[in-house]
């Protein structure tokens, strides 16, 4: 199938900065796509590229079929629902909603009843003659998500656009977003910096650093298969165990850590015998135990601080040389630790051997 | 009328359905919008040249053009150049500036006059800014404010017209204290200097007050009660504290006050005697009258221009403040 | 906030009112001086008034060359204001747009008629218009308005730009508008309020202008250059009269426009 959006080796600099190096990206049509970075990874650039507010150093932008690269924003079929909204302070929310439509030359009762239904979407029915100061944050938000649908855009953008709202109703409407690309079927470009936000909504997350592309994949992907640190550090949290890689022997590196001998998987770029590698192990996936377990991968430290959170305990160990290692325990399979000695282990296959 | 049954409501919009898709959909629409200004805003050409054309064009032509045309002319032999001769240029205009005390005195008279009565601009309205700025109760500070705004509604003639009213020999003030049994017979209190600042900080005032006004609410209360706090007297707070950080309203205050002095013309025409003529009507005199004799006039106009855009220069280079706030 | 504890103990607090009312005295005082002269029963200026009378006022609205000096001065406010808001806001977006070089030099040059003395620019304004080979009179005194006008549209409208979130013209756009619709739709009524402060206070300064007027105008007075010629010609009640119907007006017009601006600020 052909992608609705395709980044085609596109740079953009300012200055001698570049702020997205050599893009390629293709994303499929009706997906929620988020990009996800640190601030300044050039996340918001690649948006502003495809919005037609920014135009690249070099490279060409598809936008279904159609090469749109040196286009304004206005003759782009996308739209950008905006940080802070950007909703017109001048005119009432149906009017506000209306403003694609009416660009489009729409009738006016065609207009009305389109407003109608999209304020019914967002459950805002009876809204439209409010001003925007007169609505709550989350309604504005919703206001500008439907007025960025009016027209029907191939792909709609979101620039950031619950940093705005407070905690929970930031949960409430990851899953409302979530929703509404569910039933309208359109394509959804995310920016955000918010891991967890990416995690919940996304069918596919692009991870960006300094202008160029991590790593991409779906969230589960990303989560359990890290290509480099820094994505491993970035989703979610992770131990990391450096070390020196002593065999391989097919999917399975065996290393060297400050001479205990672990057992994990090969990324997609596999370490050579010799080479200095990043072991990367999730907090949930070491297991602790009082006696020293049997086979590999087996560490031995000191039992620092344990903190019961209900759901699960947080247990912070230091190894030996003073390395400090996190690992979540279920609270239910175990009777809790006693400061002093611990063991910990974990499955080979829940290890990642990150080329350094 | 029963709404409930009008056909009208379940199929299209009723009437007080919100009208939408108005005159700007039509205009967007248009064939006659999208061959003219709809085509010069696709491109990145287009929206330039219809940024730049109007603006760029009306700066040079009319706000660098006469100042230019003024600066030229003050070279010119002749104005208008005589048919046949080719306009030659000459230091000549401005030589006679220098030649004869008769120009020279006013114009120093005219420069000390708009600094004094900068100065007395200065000391006079200060305390009144910072009372509406920070005295006042915070509600009532607009009303305050407003009630110092109106009287400069009124317009540079008809206030000089009333201040006539107020000083002439038979004018309020004088038969006020005549009244008062402090005085014989009228005292002129008209055509001096003394009718000629009062008038003239009567125009003024208001451009001292708003950048002190601006300046002076914009300090934050907190600094002062911490100075207070840290042991500073009034005097103390007001010289190292409030003074200090009010910089920005007194000097682009005084520059504004400055400038319009050195150019009120109407004023001293009415309330000025003989012995208070300032340059202004020197100059206005080479441009009325028999002595048509423009590039002298345009020539002690650019002296004046130039001392006064420079003394403001100076001013502000030597006291400082911020550059935004010039002359705003 | 405590003002108590500001600067000063009660003492100083108290003379900074009393300095205050008297600056309200000083600056009032002349003007009500001249209502009350408005309303004397004789046909020179003193004091004290000992008839009350309404003539002067009738005496006014029939003299036709207070209305017509009235109209004409109307009538270059209008044309003034009109073309000074055109050009105030078209340099105001080139000063805000992005990626103009040179603002700063921009914003000073469109400031210049606001800094030059007026004297000095009336002058340069007249050597302008015989240099261009025009006619003084109607037009040339427009010019010279508008020229005058401009800096303070410029400010004004500069001023309620800064508080513009930046992106509503991004959105404008991004839902189809090209620059010029998102202009007239989303720009133009963000400065609502503020443009039509900075309007009236166009047509003040143009009704009020002497010294330009004075230089640039034909033989038709406005409404200054009456009062003007009256003023130098004698002091007749009539212009008492005169001059209250002209502060009413355009102290209530003034007023209104303090309060637009004011209250688009604080939107």
């Amino acid at each position: 199938m052909q992608p609705i959006v395709h980044f085609d080796n596109v740079t953009k600099t300012y200055g001698a900065v570049p702020a997205v190096d050599k893009l390629d990206l293709e994303i499929e049509a009706g997906k929620f796509v988020t990009l996800l970075g640190p601030s300044g990874c050039g996340k918001s650039t690649t948006l502003r590229m495809l919005g037609g507010f920014e135009t690249p150093t070099s490279g060409r932008i598809i936008l279904s079929g159609k090469d749109v690269t040196s286009l304004p924003p206005n003759r782009r079929n996308v739209n950008i629902v905006f940080q802070d909204y950007a909703l017109f302070p001048h005119m009432t929310v149906g009017k506000n909603i209306a403003f694609g439509l009416e660009l489009k030359g729409m009738a006016s009762d065609r207009i009305h009843r389109r407003v109608t239904e999209l304020l019914e979407l967002v459950r805002l029915e009876g809204f439209s003659d409010r001003m925007p100061a007169q609505l709550s944050g989350g309604q504005r938000q919703r206001v500008a998500l439907m007025r960025a649908l009016a027209p029907d855009p191939d792909v709609l953008l979101l620039d950031e656009p619950l940093s705005a709202l407070d905690a929970k109703l930031r949960q409430q409407m990851q899953i409302e977003l979530k929703s509404i690309q569910e039933r309208t079927g359109k394509t959804f470009i995310f920016v955000t910096h918010d891991q967890e936000e990416a995690l919940t909504m996304s069918d596919k997350i692009v991870i960006m650093n300094n202008g160029r592309i991590e790593q991409m994949g779906d969230p589960h992907t990303l989560y359990r298969r890290p290509e480099s640190r820094f994505v491993a550090n970035f989703i979610g949290e992770t131990n990391f165990f450096p070390g020196k890689v002593l065999e391989i022997a097919g999917d399975v590196a065996v290393i060297d850590a400050d001479g205990d001998r672990l057992r994990a998987r090969t990324a997609a770029r596999k370490p050579g015998v010799g080479d200095t590698v990043d072991l990367a192990v999730r907090p949930e996936a070491i297991v602790c135990s009082a006696v020293k377990p049997a086979g590999d991968n087996a560490i031995e430290g000191e039992l620092v601080q344990e903190i019961f959170k209900g759901n699960h305990s947080s247990l912070t160990i230091r190894l030996p040389q003073g390395r400090i290692v996190h690992a979540l325990v279920d609270p239910l399979k175990s009777d809790g630790f006693a400061p002093g000695p611990i063991w910990l282990s974990f499955d080979e296959t829940h290890a990642v051997a990150l080329v350094a | 009328m029963n709404d409930r049954d009008n056909p009208a409501r379940s199929g299209g919009p009723t009437g007080n359905a919100p009208r939408y898709s108005g005159w700007i959909g039509r205009l967007a629409g248009s064939s006659a919008y999208r061959f003219s200004i709809g085509m010069l805003a696709q491109s990145r050409a287009g929206r330039l040249a219809m940024l730049l054309a109007v603006p760029l064009l009306w700066i040079v032509v009319f706000h660098i053009g006469p100042i230019f045309q003024l600066a030229r002319i003050s070279f010119l032999q002749q104005f208008p150049i005589p048919a046949g001769s080719s306009g030659a240029y000459t230091w000549a205009n401005y030589q006679i500036f220098f030649a004869d005390s008769v120009y020279f005195v006013p114009f120093v008279r005219s420069l000390i006059f708009s600094a004094c009565v900068t100065l007395a601009a200065l000391v006079i309205v200060y305390p009144v800014a910072y009372y509406v700025a920070k005295v006042v109760d915070p509600r009532r500070r607009t009303k305050a404010l407003l009630l110092l705004l109106v009287p400069f509604w009124a317009g540079e003639l008809i206030r000089t017209f009333s201040v006539i009213m107020l000083l002439a020999n038979r004018g309020a003030a004088n038969v006020l204290m005549r009244e008062l049994g402090l005085i014989d017979r009228p005292i002129p209190l008209l055509y001096n200097y003394f009718s000629l600042s009062f008038g003239v900080l009567y125009l003024i005032a208001l451009f001292m007050l708003l950048p002190l006004y601006a300046a002076i609410e914009k300090i934050p209360s907190h600094l002062v009660d911490a100075a207070a706090d840290l042991g500073a007297g009034p005097l103390t707070r007001f010289r190292r504290i409030i003074l200090p950080l009010s910089k920005d309203g007194i000097v682009s205050g005084c520059s504004l006050v400055f400038l319009t002095c050195v150019g009120v013309f109407a004023s001293p025409l009415l309330l000025g005697g003989p012995g208070t003529v300032i340059f202004p009507e020197i100059i206005s005199a080479f441009f009325h009258g028999a002595s048509d004799k423009w590039p002298v006039g345009a020539a002690f106009s650019m002296i004046m221009l130039v001392a006064a855009l420079a003394i403001a220069g100076l001013f502000m280079r030597i006291v400082g403040g911020s550059r935004s706030t010039r002359f705003m | 906030m405590s003002n108590k504890s500001f600067l000063f103990a009660d003492a100083p607090r108290t003379m900074l009112t009393g300095f205050y009312w008297a600056f309200v005295i000083y600056l009032l005082g002349p003007l009500l001086l001249m209502f009350a002269m408005s309303f004397k029963d004789a046909t020179f200026i003193a004091f004290p008034i000992s008839n009350w009378t309404l003539d002067w006022y009738a005496k006014v609205v029939q003299d036709q060359q207070f209305l017509s000096a009235f109209v004409y001065s109307l009538f270059i406010a209008f044309a003034t204001t009109c073309f000074a808001t055109i050009i105030g806001v078209w340099i105001s977006m080139l000063i805000s747009a992005e990626g103009i070089w040179g603002k700063a030099l921009l914003f000073a040059l469109a400031c210049l008629p606001a800094v030059v003395p007026g004297m000095i620019s009336a002058i340069s304004l007249r050597i302008f218009v015989s240099v261009l080979d025009m006619q003084t009179g109607t037009a040339a005194i427009i010019m010279g308005h508008t020229v005058h006008a401009v800096p303070f549209v410029v400010i004004m409208v500069l001023t309620r730009l800064r508080t513009m979130p930046a992106n509503l013209v991004d959105a404008a756009r991004d839902l189809g508008a090209d620059s010029f619709i998102a202009f007239c739709r989303v720009t133009l009524p963000f400065l609502g309020p503020a443009l039509v402060g900075g309007m009236i206070f166009c047509a003040l300064t143009s009704i009020d202008d002497f010294v330009r007027t004075f230089f640039l105008g034909g033989y038709r007075p406005t409404l200054p250059m009456l009062i003007f010629a009256k003023v130098q010609g004698g002091m007749s009640p009539e212009i008492n009269a005169m001059a209250t119907l002209v502060v009413i007006v355009t102290a209530a017009v003034g007023l209104y426009a303090e309060r637009l601006t004011r209250r688009s600020r604080i939107s």
